[in-house]
């Protein structure tokens, strides 16, 4: 073949390949899972990660790889899902970086980017752990760059990036004993080898019609979870004259369109102008579009700023206030045309208002990832204003985490993650946002409850931050759930289909019977006391079992306060909190 | 100069023993249940109370005693010696119009009031009844008017109140329930730690889930607060002695108790916070 620069149409077929293999083995990836509970999500993580990639490459198709790749990495970041996916985003965003202005790459200029993929990933983990996708990437990337010195052929570096990662992921069970306890290679590295590995197929021609596979990875084939956000309360509480800088703004600046001279761009002083007249401002800088939202009284102003920095698309403008209106409206606050009056009469016409006067925010806002109605509806009850729930085995994305952050009108957010698998996500959010985000890192629903019940409403942010984290930190989790598969983990011999109870991440107990096993299991969490269990039912608890359960726990608890909570979570009957 | 009398309200929740050793004068809330009225402290038991509360269709409510009730005690007090002062000491007055009425009166008596101090407890329940009896002994002893309300003053100052009820719905129905507010409405089992502002108003320090846990922290702030000072502990329960026990077992544990007494939250102060309350009131000795 011989090819020895791939330029953006290239890269394009690859990683559509690339993304068509995962997305085929997304159930294997799965499957992959270390636990054998039944929301093992990698696969699913991380082929809506890159689906969201692909969708945003084939928005802008370049011939230029530099841009083909900042493409995909800009729909990898925004649709970044679970730590698998976060990380893949990370990957590409490196990799983009350093192909930026490229219209072709060489071998050695690939290596060269992989490895910046590399570096920027480690670097976006707060703990970089070997024996995962990390180390697959990494290792790939080392192999790539001693081998792109001696070789120029792409096929030829691609075959040994291909190689290389699996070899690597072959090896992660001899990095992280939890794999082979288990016997299992990592499943985020497995996804990543099959992305390579489609990009292969293509560069030695084994592929497939490119074109009839486009159009077969439609992004409608895709299931995507309806994100329901509740109004937030500190929402409910504005009024809809409060809505300052109503028109909700969002367009592209396309820079470089030839013929057209623009201004050179500068990001800061571009922030800056637009924060004069209005708020909730986000932009994404690339080298030939510029994406910009905000909201601002005066579009037209907004407009005449940016086209001097070059054409602008993709142009979408609503109106806030009708938003709020109608969302009034339908909470059933006040009429539709009683709002309007009431605004006319106080003659508040936008223009007469002083500019300076921002409107008011609630102080604090916060959002919390759970599953499961009761338990959506217990967050909500303890003053968190937005609840993310996904599907069965879908983990929030960062995309909606951003969109859950600019709907909250608050100073100070928030958010509790709730999954271990979910934290990243929330983290990279908190840099695609202008807003003050903080991430409280809670691994189970218990530990966010926990954190969300220390929140002092007159405490400083930084106070809240830790006592949130050590409330989280003094709780006790567990969870029963079904096993999915036979095995044995931490010495516990675990059969398909019978209940296994995790206290915390370790599987203690495993047995044909539901009661039974959670009886094994808060036995466990109550090894070191506790004042109060809570008990969350959820999806396969029974009535029978829950009162057995509970005379049970004041027979040989009688101390014990027991706080029984639907929680309508799937996949777990029973949750537990011991505090 | 004559004796000086002691004046109170019945939400001093002050023992009737108590009350009748020291000679204090008391004048009643009301409780109304619809149409049915009941003193204070003497129409009905608190246990005859709590009981109604739980099983009674309509819910309780309130009145303080009006002006004139207040003319009418303080003109016998003065029948009986003019000269002598009196002091009247009375329910915080963010929580009741209890002292303004009293107010009112000793303006009502105008020349022959000037004897009268009226004083806001800026308190309630025995946080309000321990200044009272305070104010009872020196009085007995011969202290001066100066140096009892001196004395009162720094009592209230050096008291801590703590105390936990069942529900919120009480204090929220009542209209008292301050900046506990905010932990209405959640589904949990979360006990707020309730606590009397300065000025008497009610307010929430913390929470914690469940009882065990409220004690814990109760016991915490108290030790934090007093360290190995020797206090005195005031513990008030009504129908649930489990909870207002096992507070007082914990309390003792902890700190250097020297003194012990005990009380039952009346029937206006319970309208408000409901049944199953358990308070402790400490004070430096």
């Amino acid at each position: 073949m011989g090819k020895r620069a791939i330029n953006g149409s290239d890269f394009a077929a690859m990683a559509l390949l690339g993304a068509d293999l995962l997305k085929r083995n997304a159930e294997k990836v799965n499957a992959l899972n270390v636990f054998p509970v039944p929301d093992g999500d990698t696969g699913t993580n991380m082929n809506l990660t890159m689906t969201s990639g692909i969708t945003e490459l084939k928005k802008k198709p370049s011939a230029d790889i530099g841009k083909a790749a900042e493409a995909l990495s800009k729909g990898l970041l925004m649709g970044a899902r679970g730590n698998s996916g976060v990380i893949l985003s990370q990957l590409f965003r490196g990799f983009a970086k350093s192909l930026a202005n490229h219209e072709q790459a060489t071998a050695i200029e690939i290596a060269a980017a992989l490895q910046h993929g590399v570096d920027l990933a480690y670097k976006a983990v707060v703990k970089p752990v070997e024996g995962t996708i990390l180390t697959v990437a990494k290792e790939a990337a080392r192999y790539a760059v001693q081998y792109a010195r001696r070789n120029t052929e792409v096929p030829e570096l691609m075959e040994e990036v291909y190689f290389r990662a699996n070899e690597a992921l072959q090896k992660t069970p001899e990095q992280l004993p939890v794999l082979k306890q288990v016997g299992v290679v990592d499943s985020g590295g497995q996804g990543l080898v099959y992305i390579y590995e489609g990009f292969v197929q293509y560069l030695s021609g084994a592929a497939l019609d490119v074109d009839a596979l486009a159009s077969e990875a439609a992004p409608a084939d895709v299931y995507v979870p309806q994100q329901h956000v509740e109004p937030s309360s500190a929402q409910a509480k504005l009024e809809t004259l409060d809505i300052e800088f109503f028109y909700d703004m969002e367009f592209f600046i396309k820079r470089n369109v030839s013929g057209t001279p623009v201004a050179s761009f500068d990001e800061s002083a571009y922030k800056k102008a637009l924060s004069k007249d209005g708020d909730s401002i986000l932009v994404i800088t690339d080298d030939d579009i510029i994406k910009v939202h905000v909201h601002s009284r005066k579009p037209g102003d907004v407009f005449n700023l940016s086209m001097q920095y070059g054409e602008l698309t993709d142009i979408h403008i609503l109106n806030m206030r009708e938003q709020h209106r109608e969302l009034l409206a339908e909470e059933g606050v006040v009429s539709e045309v009683n709002l309007a009056a009431a605004e006319l009469l106080a003659g508040q016409a936008i223009d007469n208002r002083p500019a300076e006067h921002g409107f008011e925010r609630a102080p604090y806002g916060m959002i919390a990832v759970a599953l499961g109605d009761g338990v959506a509806e217990l967050f909500r009850s303890s003053d968190v204003d937005i609840v993310l729930t996904g599907g069965q085995t879908m983990n929030p994305s960062t995309e909606d985490f951003v969109n859950a952050i600019e709907s909250l009108s608050a100073e100070h957010i928030f958010i509790f993650p709730n999954n271990s698998n979910i934290i990243l996500a929330a983290e990279q959010a908190i840099e695609l946002t202008e807003r003050a985000v903080t991430v409280i890192p809670t691994k189970t629903i218990p530990q966010g409850i926990a954190a969300v019940l220390a929140f002092k409403e007159d405490e400083t942010p930084e106070r809240n931050k830790e006592w949130m984290i050590s409330a989280a930190s003094m709780v006790v989790s567990g969870q029963v759930t079904k096993a999915v598969r036979d095995t044995t983990i931490d010495g516990v011999e675990i059969s398909e289909g019978h209940y296994i109870g995790l206290k915390e991440k370790a599987i203690v107990t495993s047995e044909p019977d539901l009661l039974a096993a959670c009886q094994a299991l808060l036995t466990s969490m109550l090894e070191d006391e506790g004042d109060i269990v809570t008990i969350l039912t959820g999806e396969g608890a029974t009535e029978e079992t829950t009162s057995a359960l509970c005379s049970w726990i004041s027979e040989h608890y009688a101390e014990l306060e027991i706080d029984l909570q639907y929680g309508g979570q799937p996949l777990y009957p029973y949750v537990f909190a011991v505090e | 100069m004559g004796k000086i009398r002691i004046v109170t309200d019945s939400t001093a929740d002050i023992p009737a023993e108590l009350r009748e050793k020291h000679g204090i004068t008391m004048i009643s809330l009301k409780v109304l249940f619809g149409e049915e009225v009941y003193s204070d402290a003497v129409d009905l038991t608190p246990e005859e109370f709590y009981a109604r509360l739980k099983t009674s269709p309509v819910m309780p409510t309130t009145s303080q005693p009006s002006p004139a009730d207040f003319v009418e005690v303080y003109e016998s007090l003065l029948q009986e010696d003019p000269e002598g002062p009196i002091l009247s000491f009375h329910l915080a007055s963010v929580l009741s119009g209890t002292y303004q009425a009293a107010t009112i009166a000793k303006s009502m008596l105008e020349e022959a009031g000037e004897h009268i101090h009226v004083i806001d407890s800026c308190s309630a329940s025995y946080g309000h009844g321990m200044q009272v009896v305070l104010a009872a002994e020196m009085a007995e002893a011969g202290a001066s008017v100066e140096d009892i309300l001196a004395a009162v003053a720094k009592r209230k100052e050096s008291c801590q109140i703590y105390f936990l009820v069942d529900t919120l719905d009480y204090l929220q129905k009542g209209g008292r329930i301050g900046k506990a507010a905010a932990m209405i409405g959640s589904l949990l089992n979360i006990k707020p730690i309730l606590s009397l502002e300065p000025s008497g108003a009610v307010t929430s320090v913390d929470k914690a889930r469940g009882s065990k846990k409220a004690m814990a922290k109760i016991v915490e702030l108290l030790k934090n607060h007093f360290g190995n000072q020797a206090v005195g502990l005031i513990v008030a329960g009504t129908d649930d002695e489990v909870i207002r026990d096992e507070l007082e077992a914990r309390v003792k544990a902890e700190l250097n108790v020297k003194e012990v007494s005990y009380t039952t939250v009346g029937t206006v102060i319970g309208t408000h916070t409901g049944p199953g309350t358990s308070a402790v009131f400490l004070y430096k000795v």
